[in-house]
C-alpha cells in the first residue's frame, strides 16, 4: 500500500463513485420501489423516525385549538378513510399556512401526504382519502409561513386494515 | 384498467365573487401498494402510484399534494380556493410510471 493513490487507482475509485451516483439518480422518482418518490415521503419507518427525518428537532406545539381534524372515529374499511384538515388561521401573503402533513402512526409508511398551500387558497383546508393498516393515531401537522409547527391528533379504530402486504 | 387517469372535479355552481369555495377532485388510479413475498420481503419493482397532485386556479398554483403509498385507490382530494374571477381550475396528477393526467373545471358565478 506504499503507492496507495496512484493515478490509476484514483481514477478507478472516481469511476466507482460515479456509477453509484448515477444508479442512485436513476433509482430516484421513476423506480423508487419500496422507498417512495419524494425524499421526504413514503419511507418504511417508525413514526418517530419519520417525524425526526422531516422536522428534525424542531418543537411541535399542540395545535388542537386551531386545527380541525375531521376523520371518522371508526373506519370499517381501512382502505378508504376520508380525512379533512381545516386550520383556523389567516391566509394572507404575510401569514399563511405553508404546509399540512397527514401522518398515520402505525402505517408501514407513516408519512402519508404533504399538502403545500399558497395564499391563493383563501382558507387552509385540505382533504384526502388515505389508507390505514390498523387502529392508529392520525396526526395533522401544520407548518405556518413563519416556521411554527402545530399538531393535532385523533385515534381511528380500523376494523379491516387497508394496507395489505 | 382502461380508466386510469379519468378525472372528476367538482366545483360549487353557486359561487359568488370573493367566496372561498371548496373543490373536490377524484382520479381513477390503482395506487398500487407494496407487495411482499412469502418471507415478508418486499417485492422490488416499480409500483405505480401517484406522487404529486398540483392544482392551479387562473394559472396560479393553489395547492400541491405530495403523496406516498398510504393514499387510497382512486384517491379523492379536496382543497379550498378564493374565487376571484370566473376561470378554470386545473388539476394535474403525476404517477411513478410517468403518467400525467389533467382535468379542468370552470368556476362560474351564479
Amino acid at each position: 500500500m506504499a503507492e496507495a493513490l496512484t493515478r490509476r487507482s484514483a481514477l478507478g475509485r472516481l469511476g466507482a463513485v460515479g456509477v453509484v451516483v448515477a444508479v442512485g439518480a436513476l433509482r430516484g422518482p421513476a423506480s423508487a420501489g419500496a422507498e417512495g418518490s419524494s425524499p421526504a415521503l413514503g419511507l418504511q419507518e417508525s413514526v418517530q423516525d419519520g417525524l425526526k427525518r422531516v422536522f428534525g428537532s424542531r418543537a411541535i406545539k399542540d395545535g388542537a385549538a386551531v386545527i380541525k381534524l375531521d376523520i371518522p372515529p371508526i373506519a370499517e374499511n381501512g382502505a378508504v378513510v376520508p380525512v379533512n384538515v381545516e386550520v383556523t388561521a389567516p391566509m394572507t401573503p404575510a401569514s399563511y399556512v405553508k404546509s399540512i402533513w397527514i401522518v398515520a402512526d402505525k402505517n408501514r409508511i407513516p408519512i402519508v401526504a404533504k399538502a403545500t398551500l399558497t395564499p391563493e387558497a383563501g382558507q387552509a383546508f385540505v382533504g384526502a382519502n388515505i389508507r390505514l393498516g390498523e387502529t392508529t393515531d392520525v396526526r395533522a401537522i401544520v407548518e405556518q409561513s413563519d416556521g411554527t409547527l402545530l399538531m393535532a391528533r385523533r385515534e381511528v379504530k380500523v376494523t379491516v386494515g387497508g394496507c395489505g402486504g | 384498467m382502461g380508466d386510469i387517469g379519468k378525472i372528476r372535479i367538482r366545483v360549487p355552481s353557486n359561487a359568488k365573487a370573493g367566496d372561498v369555495v371548496r373543490v373536490r377532485c377524484l382520479v381513477i388510479h390503482p395506487m398500487e401498494r407494496i407487495e411482499r413475498d412469502a418471507q415478508g420481503k418486499i417485492v422490488d419493482r416499480n409500483y405505480n402510484y401517484i406522487t404529486r397532485v398540483t392544482a392551479t386556479y387562473l394559472g396560479k398554483p393553489v395547492v400541491v399534494f405530495d403523496l406516498s403509498q398510504s393514499v387510497s385507490e382512486n384517491p379523492a382530494f379536496s382543497f379550498a380556493l378564493k374565487a376571484t374571477a370566473p376561470g378554470p381550475v386545473k388539476v394535474t396528477f403525476v404517477d411513478t410510471h410517468g403518467g400525467t393526467y389533467e382535468g379542468t373545471a370552470d368556476i362560474a358565478f351564479a
